[in-house]
C-alpha cells in the first residue's frame, strides 16, 4: 500500500466518527451578508455553538426579492432550512403548517401576534416594525412652515400639503408605487387611524368587505391626495425602494412614510439629512385619531420537519435573546421586539420621539395581513387608481371580487 | 433491402448512442411537464399536503381578469411583428447598398444583443423613468414630459421599444447574410433591362429573401414570447395595474409570491396548449423552407 492511501485511510478513520458526531444548523435569511448586521450574526453564532459544542451554525443569504420563492420551494419538498427568517403577517402565518410551534418562548417579546397562527407562536420576533411619517425640517423652513410643529390632524396635513403646493418647489410627499408599495403604506397609516378594533379583527380575517365606508374613504383620500397634487409625477414608475427614499433623503420631498426598523427608518435618513433636520410624526387620517401602525417585524422560525428542531429552537432562542437583540439593535436602528434589550446606546431626538409613540395608540398594519392574492390586487389597483385609469368605485368592486374569492379558497 | 442492411447489432448500436438524450430529455423535459400538468389539478400551495381539486384551476383561469389582460398584452405585442421585420431589413438593405459606415453600423446594431435584459432593463430604467434623460431631452425641445413606464398608455409599448432596441441586431445580421446570397447576375441583367430600385426590390430582393423573412418571423415571435421576462421585472414589474403583465410574468407571480403553484400550473398548461398552435405553424413554415 502506498503512503498516500495508507495517509487516505488513515485521515477517513479519524475523520469518519467526528463527522457523524458533527452536527450542523443552517439559518436562511436576507441579512447575514449585510455588514451593518455581521457583530450580530457573529455574536449569535458564538454564544451558541460555545453552549452546544461540536454543532455549527451556518447563515445563508438569499436575495430578499426572491426569498419566499426559493423558502416556498424548499419548505414543499420537506428539505429547506432548519431556522429560517421571516417577516410577521400573513408571510409568517401562510406557512404555519410548515413550522413547529414555539409557544413556551415567547416571554418578553412585542410583536408576537403577528407570528401567530391557529393559537401557536411560529416565529420568535427579532424586531418590530411600523409606518411614521418622516419629514424634512429644512424644506417645512423654506415653504413657510414651522419646522418644530408638524402636522397632527388630517386639516393640518392638508394646510401643510397646499403649502408645499403653493410653493412649488418640492412635492408634499416622496411616492414610489412600482410594486404598488405606495398603496399599502397609505392602507396601513389611515387604518391605523380609522379603523375600530372590530374592523382591524375583520381585516386581519379577511372579513372586511371593500364596501366598508372606512375602506371606501381610505381608497377615495388615496385618490384625492393625488389629484391635490401631494406626490411627484412617475410614482408608478418609481421603485419605493429605495428610489423613493433616495428622493426625500435628496432633499427632493418633504415628507415620507417611512420604517421602524431594517431600512428607510430615522437612522438611515438622519445619516442623510442629520439628526437635527429630521422630525417624525404619526400620519393624520380623515376623521381617525392617530395611532402608530406596529406589528412585528422580522423574526426566527424552525422547519417543523428538521431533524434537529429542538436544537433549531434553541438557536432561535439565542438568535431573540437580549444580549443579541442588543446588538442588532445599536448597529442597525432596528427597534427590539425583546422589552428587555437596552437600547440606551442609541439616541437620536427622532428616536426618542419614536419611542414616546410606542408608549401609546398603537393598532396593526392592515395591508400585511390581508392574503396575498388580495394584497397583489391592491398593488395594481392603487397604481391605476393613481393614473386615473380606474374609478373608486370599479375599484372597490374589483377588491371585493378577489376577496370574496381569497376568502372561499 | 435497406432494413437488411442495418444488423441487429447496429441497431443495439444506435439505441445504446441515443438513451443518453432520450434518458435527459425524458428526466429534464417530459416528467416535469407531466409533473406539472398534474399539479395544475391540484390546490398546492407549496407546503404540505396538497388535494385534488379537479378542473377548479382551470375555470379560475377562464375568469381571471389578470390572465385576460396578460393574453391581450400578448396579442399587442405580436401585433408589432412587421415592425420587427421591416426595421433590420431596411437597415440591412442601406448596409447591404453600401452606405458610408456600414462595417462600423452593422458593429453598433449588433452591440445590444449581447447585453442581458437585466441590464439593458436599468440602463432604460434611467432613460425611462420620470425624471430621466429622455423626459429632460423632451422638456429641452419645449414638450411636455410622459410617464413612460407609470403610463398604462405607454408602459407596454415602451417595453416593445426596448425589446426590440436590445434584439433587433441580431435579425440585421440573419438578413445580411440572406442579402449576400442575392444572385449579383440576376441583379445587374434586371438593372441592364431597366428595372429601378423599387422593381429590383419587389420583383428580386424580396422574392429570395421569403425563407429569411419567414425565419426572423419565427425566432422573433419566439424571443417576444419567452424573451420579455427580464425587462418587465426591471422595468415596470407587471404594472400600472395589469399593463406590462405577460403569461410568463404573471405564472412567476402566482408560483412565487402569491403561493399558488397549483393555480400557477393551470396557467402554464393553458399557455402550452396555446404555444403549442404557434409552434406547429412554426413547424410548418420552417419545414417548407427546408424544401427550397
Amino acid at each position: 500500500m502506498g503512503r498516500i492511501a495508507r495517509w487516505l485511510i488513515g485521515t477517513a478513520l479519524v475523520a469518519g466518527p467526528t463527522l457523524a458526531q458533527a452536527q450542523e444548523l443552517t439559518v436562511w435569511d436576507w441579512k447575514s451578508g449585510d455588514p451593518v448586521a455581521a457583530n450580530y450574526f457573529a455574536a449569535a453564532k458564538t454564544a451558541f455553538e460555545a453552549a452546544h459544542p461540536g454543532v455549527t451554525v451556518n447563515f445563508v443569504m438569499q436575495p430578499h426579492d426572491q426569498y419566499y420563492t426559493l423558502l416556498g420551494t424548499a419548505l414543499g419538498s420537506e428539505s429547506g432550512p432548519d431556522v429560517m427568517l421571516l417577516h410577521g403577517g400573513a408571510q409568517a402565518t401562510s406557512r404555519a403548517a410548515a413550522l413547529k410551534p414555539l409557544n413556551d418562548m415567547t416571554e418578553g417579546l412585542a410583536g408576537v401576534a403577528d407570528f401567530t397562527a391557529d393559537g401557536n407562536a411560529i416565529a420568535l420576533p427579532l424586531t418590530i416594525q411600523g409606518f411614521v411619517v418622516y419629514y424634512n425640517k429644512a424644506l417645512y423652513e423654506a415653504a413657510g412652515l414651522d419646522p418644530d410643529a408638524p402636522p397632527r390632524t388630517w386639516d393640518e396635513l392638508k394646510s401643510v400639503c397646499e403649502a408645499f403646493k403653493t410653493q412649488g418647489e418640492v412635492p408634499c410627499f416622496a411616492m414610489g408605487n412600482k410594486e404598488g408599495f405606495g398603496g399599502d403604506f397609505f392602507l396601513s397609516v389611515l387604518a391605523a387611524d380609522m379603523f375600530t378594533p372590530e374592523q382591524q379583527a375583520q381585516m386581519a380575517a379577511g372579513d372586511l368587505p371593500w364596501t366598508d365606508p372606512a375602506l371606501r374613504t381610505i381608497v377615495e383620500t388615496w385618490v384625492q391626495t393625488s389629484q391635490d397634487g401631494w406626490y411627484p409625477e412617475g410614482a408608478n414608475a418609481m421603485a419605493k425602494f429605495m428610489d423613493e427614499y433616495e428622493t426625500f433623503m435628496r432633499g427632493e420631498a418633504a415628507n415620507t412614510i417611512g420604517l421602524l426598523s431594517d431600512v428607510a427608518h430615522w437612522k438611515q435618513f438622519e445619516e442623510f439629512l442629520g439628526p437635527d433636520a429630521l422630525g417624525v410624526y404619526l400620519h393624520p387620517a380623515p376623521g381617525g385619531e392617530p395611532r402608530l401602525p406596529v406589528s412585528g417585524g422580522i423574526g426566527y422560525a424552525v422547519n417543523a420537519n428538521s431533524a434537529n428542531a429542538d436544537l433549531a429552537a434553541e438557536l432561535v432562542k439565542v438568535l431573540s435573546a437580549p444580549e443579541q437583540a442588543a446588538i442588532f439593535a445599536v448597529d442597525t436602528g432596528a427597534l427590539p421586539a425583546n422589552t428587555a434589550v437596552d437600547t440606551s446606546a442609541l439616541s437620536s431626538p427622532t428616536l426618542t420621539t419614536i419611542l414616546g409613540m410606542l408608549d401609546g395608540p398603537t393598532a396593526p398594519l392592515a395591508h400585511a395581513v390581508m392574503a396575498p392574492t388580495v394584497m397583489e390586487e391592491w398593488h395594481r389597483q392603487s397604481q391605476l387608481l393613481l393614473n386615473g385609469e380606474t374609478t373608486v368605485d370599479d375599484a372597490l368592486a374589483r377588491m371585493e371580487e378577489i376577496r370574496q374569492q381569497a376568502k372561499s379558497n | 433491402m435497406a432494413r437488411r442492411v442495418i444488423g441487429q447489432a447496429e441497431r443495439r448500436f444506435a439505441a445504446l448512442v441515443l438513451l443518453p438524450a432520450a434518458g435527459l430529455l425524458l428526466v429534464f423535459r417530459i416528467v416535469p411537464l407531466i409533473w406539472g400538468f398534474v399539479l395544475s389539478f391540484t390546490n398546492s400551495d407549496g407546503l404540505g399536503q396538497a388535494d385534488w381539486v379537479g378542473l377548479a384551476n382551470y375555470r379560475g383561469v377562464v375568469t381571471d381578469q389578470a390572465f385576460r389582460d396578460s393574453l391581450v398584452n400578448t396579442v399587442l405585442v405580436l401585433a408589432t411583428l412587421p415592425i420587427w421585420i421591416l426595421l433590420p431589413m431596411l437597415l440591412a438593405l442601406l448596409i447591404h447598398q453600401g452606405v458610408p459606415g456600414g462595417r462600423f453600423f452593422r458593429a453598433v446594431y449588433f452591440l445590444p444583443a449581447v447585453l442581458s435584459s437585466v441590464i439593458v432593463g436599468s440602463i432604460f430604467n434611467v432613460v425611462l423613468r420620470f425624471d430621466g434623460s429622455l423626459n429632460a431631452a423632451l422638456k429641452a425641445i419645449g414638450l411636455s414630459p410622459v410617464d413612460w413606464l407609470g403610463n398604462g398608455g405607454t408602459a407596454l409599448a415602451s417595453l416593445v421599444a426596448v425589446h426590440l432596441w436590445s434584439t433587433f441586431g441580431m435579425s440585421v445580421l440573419i438578413f445580411l447574410a440572406g442579402l449576400s446570397t442575392i444572385n449579383q447576375e440576376m441583379l445587374e441583367a434586371a438593372k441592364l433591362d431597366g428595372a429601378k430600385f423599387w422593381a429590383r426590390l419587389r420583383f428580386i430582393v424580396i422574392p429570395t429573401l421569403r425563407p429569411i423573412i419567414e425565419f426572423v418571423a419565427v425566432v422573433t415571435t419566439i424571443g417576444l414570447l419567452t424573451g420579455m421576462f427580464g425587462l418587465i421585472y426591471v422595468l415596470t414589474a407587471g404594472g400600472p395595474g395589469t399593463s406590462t403583465t405577460l403569461p410568463e410574468f404573471l405564472i412567476w407571480l402566482e408560483q412565487g409570491k402569491l403561493n399558488r403553484p397549483g393555480y400557477a400550473a393551470a396557467i402554464s398548461a393553458v399557455l402550452f396548449a396555446l404555444m403549442a398552435g404557434v409552434a406547429w405553424a412554426q413547424v410548418r413554415i420552417m419545414s417548407r423552407n427546408a424544401e427550397l
